[in-house]
């Protein structure tokens, strides 16, 4: 597990739980350049863990296939933790991810390579709805 | 940089626009650690590929890998030969899958030879500001 900060603001907490390290570079880059406070998870069971520990996420993207636990595998656990508030996001390149994902909780599917102009409206709902929550 | 010959795709520039200068060397860093993981995987893939009894789906895990970071990069040559690649092992096709694993490694020699130019030039010309357009 590993943390990574922006400069300046950092009020969206990201959990990013992906195997292959260069996806992982880019991912949490873009993260990163949208002024979220990263965490890394390596496969499905590490995300688990870190909610297991008690760690709150406003939003954790998941590759799909992973060693130990699957992303889709891995969302089941979380949402049945009773964490139904935080965005759950697939992230793939594989035909059929979008289904694998949304079939079992997953709030949004968003297929890889992913682009920054994909994933900007993306944390910007999720800042609106924490900014609301707030109020 | 131009997609060089169909073998970089418009992922290339998305990292590109993702360097800045937090990160100056953003761009040849991703490039670095896929040309470091990139030949562990293909040598993986190779000594399965050599196994018996053919373990099908490690190789597909080990592809599944190798086109993730390809495609991070935007290799797409690379990118579209791993699937080629992952169809063989879904039809446990091991000649096919030979095939295409040197179909694979060409491409990465190749691919490995012109990013590392690629750089190279970079670092001759010196940061993009300093660039002049000769078609102005």
């Amino acid at each position: 597990m590993m943390e990574l900060k922006a400069k300046g603001s950092t009020s969206i907490k990201a959990l990013l739980v992906e195997d292959i390290e260069v996806c992982r570079l880019v991912l949490s880059t873009i993260l990163l350049r949208l002024h979220c406070e990263v965490t890394l998870a390596m496969n499905g069971k590490e995300a688990v863990d870190l909610f297991l520990e008690g760690k709150k996420f406003d939003i954790v993207l998941f590759d799909k296939n992973m060693p130990i636990m699957t992303g889709p595998e891995a969302i089941v656990k979380i949402r049945a933790m009773g964490e139904t508030d935080v965005k759950m996001v697939g992230v793939s390149a594989d035909d059929h991810a979008m289904e694998a994902f949304m079939s079992v909780g997953a709030d949004l599917f968003v297929p890889k390579p992913m682009r920054m102009e994909a994933l900007g409206p993306i944390i910007q709902e999720v800042i609106n709805k924490k900014k609301n929550d707030m109020v | 940089m131009v997609p060089e010959m169909g073998y970089l795709d418009e992922q290339f520039n998305q990292l590109e626009e993702l360097q800045d200068e937090s990160s100056p060397n953003f761009v040849e860093e991703v490039v670095a650690l896929f040309l470091k993981d990139s030949p562990r995987l293909l040598s993986n893939i190779e000594q399965t590929i050599g196994k018996y009894p053919q373990d099908f789906y490690r190789l597909d895990s080990l592809v599944h890998q190798l086109k993730g970071s390809g495609s991070s990069i935007g290799a797409v040559r690379m990118k579209n030969e791993c699937s080629v690649f992952k169809a063989h092992c879904n039809d446990r096709n091991l000649e096919g899958c030979r095939r295409s694993l040197q179909k694979m490694k060409r491409e990465h020699a190749t691919l490995k030879q012109k990013l590392e130019s690629y750089f190279q030039l970079l670092r001759q010309v010196g940061p993009r500001e300093h660039a002049v357009n000769s078609r102005k």
